[in-house]
């Protein structure tokens, strides 16, 4: 655990299989308020390890801690209950609830006088989700559903938002929108924990960024640094030495 | 004579459903078809038996009719220690069987394999408490009353319809407009995500069982109540279970009590039109039918 951060990992090991881990032994912090993006080739074991953070894959060694609270073992219900919201990569929303339900379902955790006011105030971030309450969640585009999907995460109004990916598949356009939503709501002091492959998005949005290989941190730095790191871009990140700005 | 077999359809129909709900909820839930299942409808049945004999032994009066039914308070206290008990015997089959094959992530074939076991074991076990004799709630006898010309039935067996269309009410209010009902839905359709929603995925799946074996409990004492009690009684309504929640749907409450609606008129009528022998392959046959022509039912989704 450090002084004054958001989230922290010390020594963490996790993945599938104890005799294989995919994350081998990463120590990270995010500060409050900071919008810290994670990068790293294909394979290098991103996605499982915010996936460990939030409770879904095993943790083997080391500890996760949200504040000063160890929440490495807790099941990742209690997680969020804590403060601590995961938004998946794929099959982040229940396509056969409504869209309503999926916001009820994640305000059913709250105390029963802030259900209604925390639906509202997501909501109105939200207002093309709010226009068609009924509509079944499957219905919705890919976008919407991403939207969906991060409003449902941020009914808790949660201390750390982790979102795994969320620009996967979606259009140059709609990946614009999420990301100027992301960074609204890091805005309003919710501190960002970003999975991305495309960089060039989530670095302008970033404060800081980290880079995972072989499921180790062996790199990290200022967003607006990373963007121009030659080495960091050729050698991990697949794109072309120089990213414009 | 029609009028009469769509009648006793109904009412057979509706015991049938109200088992197919346990099904269709267990099977969407934790995605394995529980052969176990139609054992909690004995064990329901004889445990308001056991219950509701030891309350008209203890305080004779609550043996006493009430109004035109055959049976006496000791039966619906009875039936209510019983969705109790039932619902606490598929926790126990939960947590020292089914469960530990969950949590060593065992195939679907293994718990279908261990539901077949915990079948036969409870069924035997029932053999040996109570015998394969039958058993009754009640030695009343009761007069049919004529509701339409060719139609009779017994204020049990009306009782029997109300009771189950109130309890589907009561279940599809249940899915639908509470916080435990969607989380049941919501682990149903992605047990991973409603745990990062917040919700406790293993305290929901003792919901499910709670819930579906209550409601066998019920169909158990309606069976008993309109025939008799016997061990092999849930294992013989297994089938006409698993066609009512195939066809309905899994995962369907309303889709379950209607193919249990379905079955149980297609059963009476079968009687009528093509002979008795036949009855208990009509099941049989809505089955293969709906898994060759609408595999995911009449309310089901297509995924």
């Amino acid at each position: 655990m450090s002084e004054g951060t958001a989230l922290s990992t010390r020594g963490l090991i996790a993945g599938y299989e104890r005799d294989l881990p995919i994350v081998r032994g990463i120590d990270f912090d995010a500060k409050p308020g900071e919008l810290v993006v994670v990068l790293g080739p294909n394979g290098a074991g991103k996605s499982t390890f915010v996936k460990a953070i939030a409770g879904t894959v095993p943790v083997f060694a080391g500890r996760v801690a949200l504040g000063n609270d160890n929440v490495t073992q807790l099941p990742a219900h209690d997680k969020i209950r804590r403060g601590l919201a995961f938004v998946p990569q794929t099959e982040n929303i229940f396509a056969t609830l409504t869209i309503l339900e999926n916001l009820e379902l994640a305000a059913d955790i709250l105390p029963r006088h802030l259900r209604r006011q925390r639906i509202a105030s997501v909501e109105a971030m939200f207002p093309d989700l709010a226009r068609r309450p009924a509509l079944r969640a499957g219905q919705l585009s890919g976008g919407q559903r991403q939207m969906l999907a991060v409003a449902r995460a941020l009914i808790v109004d949660p201390k750390v938002l982790i979102l795994d990916e969320p620009s996967a598949g979606l259009s140059p356009r709609i990946v614009g929108e999420v990301f100027s939503s992301l960074a609204r709501i890091n805005q309003s002091g919710v501190t960002i924990i970003l999975v991305e492959q495309n960089v060039k998005a989530a670095l302008a949005v970033a404060h800081r960024g980290v880079v995972l290989v072989e499921g180790q941190l062996r790199h990290e730095g200022p967003a607006a640094t990373l963007a121009h790191d030659p080495i960091i871009a050729e050698l991990y990140l697949g794109v072309a030495p120089a990213l414009p700005a | 004579m029609i009028a009469q077999a769509l009648m006793d359809g109904l009412i057979a129909g509706t015991m049938i459903g109200l088992g197919a709900i346990g099904i269709t909820l267990t099977y969407s839930i934790l995605r394995f078809a529980n052969f176990a299942h139609g054992e909690l409808i004995s064990w329901g049945a004889y445990a308001a038996l056991g219950v509701s004999g030891a309350l008209a032994t203890a305080y004779a009066p609550l043996a006493a009719p009430i109004g035109p039914f055959s049976f006496g308070w000791s039966l619906p206290i009875g039936l209510v220690a019983s969705m109790v008990l039932t619902g606490l015997l598929a926790l126990l089959v939960d947590v020292l069987l089914f469960g530990r094959l969950r949590a060593r992530k065992s195939a679907v074939i293994i718990l279908v394999m261990a539901g077949f076991g915990a079948a036969l074991t409870l069924r035997s076990l029932l053999e040996f408490l109570f015998t394969s004799k039958p058993a009754y709630f009640t030695d009343a006898l009761q007069i049919a009353m004529k509701l339409a010309p060719g139609v009779r039935a017994t204020p049990d067996q009306l009782l029997s319809l109300g009771v189950s269309a109130l309890l589907v009410f009561a279940v599809h209010l249940l899915l639908t407009r509470t916080a435990i009902g969607r989380a049941m839905r919501a682990v149903s359709e992605n047990q991973q995500l409603a745990a990062l929603a917040g919700v406790d995925v293993r305290q929901t799946i003792r919901i499910v069982w709670l819930l579906g074996a209550a409601l066998a409990a019920v169909a158990g004492v309606m069976a008993g109540l309109l025939v008799q009690i016997r061990p092999h009684m849930g294992h013989d309504l297994l089938l006409p279970l698993f066609a009512a929640a195939i066809l309905g749907g899994i995962g369907s409450v309303p889709g379950a009590m209607l193919g249990g609606l379905i079955v149980g008129l297609a059963e009476a009528l079968s009687v009528q039109v093509i002979g008795a022998e036949w009855r208990a392959a009509v099941a049989f046959v809505i089955l293969v039918a709906v898994l060759l022509l609408r595999p995911r039912g009449l309310f089901g989704s297509a995924a």
